[in-house]
């Protein structure tokens, strides 16, 4: 017996190597004969998509606020921000994604403040030119249906000590800007560069020559953390404090 | 009414109706010429080799299609199923592919064999052709020895391989050559041993009276199984495929001996061992399973239907197994069935001897 259990694993012999593959590749020929065989044929025939299938990323044009964060998320680098033409707003800035490099995580969708990212169950992305591949704005828009946008799971430590186990959607727990008041001179270019508005100038006193002395304020229920102010400061005095 | 019956009266009718124009122009010395039954006779013969082409060429296209889609459902997929009906003209797409691509010599080898080994790759293939018989009536040549002729071109072949491997000047090409060399001393000797059983209980190598052997006894499958079985191994690797297909092993050597051959060459090596899989299923339908004797359907079809039979076999084999090691296949040969092809010889004789056949 324990001799025959060796063998089996060491040397099939005849029945392993020939008689046991042809009984199993016979019974397979018949199933696929009478039933159909497994294979999806594919351009006529798509498989069933999940419903949290992330496809390529899509923007809702009316939601989307300009504010990058998409593009600071994106682990390849593949969002940029390019100008166009809004008819609302006039000129703004809106992300542009190379297909070519994205990956389809989903960061994007799941940062984006205001959900205008989102995935879309489109996976046909073939195109003939690497050109075809970088979506613009405009290429880039996909009807929003409920289910397309991702929430973020990331949890703040002060959140998980209050019992959250998800980040409560529009809760202010982001990271925000910070004023080093010796620093500025209040040139007003974080209150203009400010997707949301949350940065407003105030008038804070006169110098000696008599002239009003401003200073940004913000309005951190309105702010998103997108960090455009802090990058167009010209002195930098402002910095992200991080909100634990 | 036979196969050369028919192609003469189909030739003299149309010899007929040119010596008709001729007479009618006024070459009266051309259209005598033509209607002598010397001239009648070759022309005949080149309608009867044109016929057996055609034959051998639609039995091959099929055996393709045939093994597509059945190596398809074992392995639980579709074959070729979009150009005609069920995918069957995919192989004559993928012909007008091959002969579209560009004609490449390697810059180092050697020309004369390179170009040569294929042609005598095909030409023996379609040699084979000639021996098998379709049925009582439909044959091209009644050769007295026709099954040692059939295993005689089959033989050719090894030859054809060593020497396109060696002159591709490659190494993956010429191991696949040197490794058909060394798989033709391991299983020819079974191969020929296991024939020598039917040959005694027929008494004849002509293949028609095989045949008619079998009509008036039984198929020999039944006393010769063993016989049947060697057989069965051995043709697989003499018509190189998978569980024997050392020398183009798509695993180890790129494309095995014909790596260097492009565009039709490769499409025309590709039927010719079609052909060759045809010669060899017809030669185990004609030794053992009775050749073209059945009810109700003509020979003809029910030859090749047997033939189809067979060939899944060989197609079921090479979707099950996976290919056999350069060292083993001599203990295969020798060690295990040539014993056994002597033992089927013994039956052959014993029966033979006790007057059963």
């Amino acid at each position: 017996m324990a001799k025959e259990a060796k063998r089996s694993r060491k040397n099939p012999g005849l029945t392993g190597y020939v008689l046991r593959p042809m009984y199993a590749t016979l019974k397979e020929t018949i199933r696929a004969t009478l039933h159909r065989p497994n294979t999806v044929l594919y351009p006529w025939e798509k498989v069933e998509l999940p419903e949290n299938y992330r496809g390529r990323p899509g923007l809702v044009m009316e939601r989307c606020i300009g504010c990058g964060i998409c593009m600071r998320i994106c682990p390849t680098g593949c969002i940029e921000l390019v100008e166009i033409e809004d008819k609302d707003h006039g000129k703004m800035r809106k992300p542009q994604v190379n297909l070519g490099r994205c990956m389809m995580c989903g960061y994007c969708a799941e940062y984006c403040p205001k959900k205008a990212m989102i995935v879309t169950p489109e996976y046909e992305l073939a195109a003939s030119s690497r050109q075809d591949l970088i979506y613009d704005p405009y290429e880039l828009q996909h009807k929003y249906k409920p289910g397309y946008e991702v929430h973020i799971v990331e949890v703040l430590p002060s959140e998980l000590k209050r019992g959250a186990v998800e980040r409560e959607p529009g809760r202010e727990g982001k990271d925000r800007p910070e004023l080093d008041d010796k620093k500025c001179i209040g040139c007003a270019r974080c209150a203009k560069i400010c997707p949301t508005g949350a940065a407003e100038m105030g008038q804070v006193g006169v110098n000696e020559k008599g002239k009003p002395i401003k200073r940004p304020k913000f309005d951190y229920s309105k702010c998103v953390g997108c960090e455009q102010c802090v990058e167009n400061c010209p002195r930098d005095a402002l910095t992200m404090k991080e909100v634990l | 009414m036979d196969l050369y019956q028919f192609t003469e009266g189909i030739v003299s009718w149309l010899v007929g109706i040119v010596n008709w124009i001729l007479n009618w122009v006024g070459f009266h010395g051309l259209a005598g010429w033509l209607g002598s039954p010397d001239i009648i006779k070759f022309l005949t013969l080149l309608g009867e080799s044109i016929v057996l082409l055609a034959i051998g060429f639609i039995v091959a296209i099929t055996m393709i299609w045939q093994e597509r889609k059945t190596l398809g459902r074992l392995m639980d997929r579709r074959g070729a199923m979009v150009v005609g009906p069920a995918g069957y003209f995919q192989n004559i797409a993928d012909g007008l592919k091959t002969l579209l691509k560009e004609y490449i010599i390697p810059e180092k080898a050697d020309k004369t064999a390179y170009n040569w080994a294929p042609v005598i790759m095909i030409g023996s293939s379609i040699l084979l052709l000639v021996a098998i018989p379709l049925s009582g009536r439909f044959y091209m040549s009644d050769l007295n020895a026709g099954l040692l002729f059939i295993f005689a071109v089959f033989s050719i072949t090894p030859f054809a391989i060593l020497m396109g491997g060696w002159a591709s000047n490659n190494k993956y090409s010429l191991i696949g050559g040197m490794r058909s060399a060394a798989q033709l001393i391991s299983y020819e000797i079974p191969l020929l041993l296991s024939m020598v059983g039917v040959v005694l209980l027929s008494g004849s190598l002509n293949i028609g009276d095989i045949v008619n052997a079998q009509a008036e006894s039984t198929w020999f499958i039944i006393p010769q199984l063993i016989g049947f079985i060697i057989f069965m191994v051995a043709i697989v690797a003499e018509v190189e495929r998978i569980p024997f297909d050392l020398p183009e092993a798509e695993a180890e050597l790129v494309e095995g001996w014909w790596t260097e051959y492009g565009g039709m060459r490769f499409g025309l090596l590709m039927l010719a061992e079609y052909f060759r899989g045809y010669a060899g299923a017809a030669v185990a339908v004609l030794l053992f399973l009775g050749g073209w004797s059945g009810p109700f359907l003509p020979p003809e079809i029910w030859f090749l239907i047997k033939v189809f039979i067979v060939f899944f076999i060989l197609i079921w084999l090479r979707g099950s197994l996976m290919r056999v090691r350069v060292d083993q296949i001599l203990n295969i040969g020798w060690k295990r069935l040539l014993p056994l092809a002597m033992v089927n010889l013994v039956i052959a004789v014993v029966f033979k001897t006790l007057g059963w056949f």
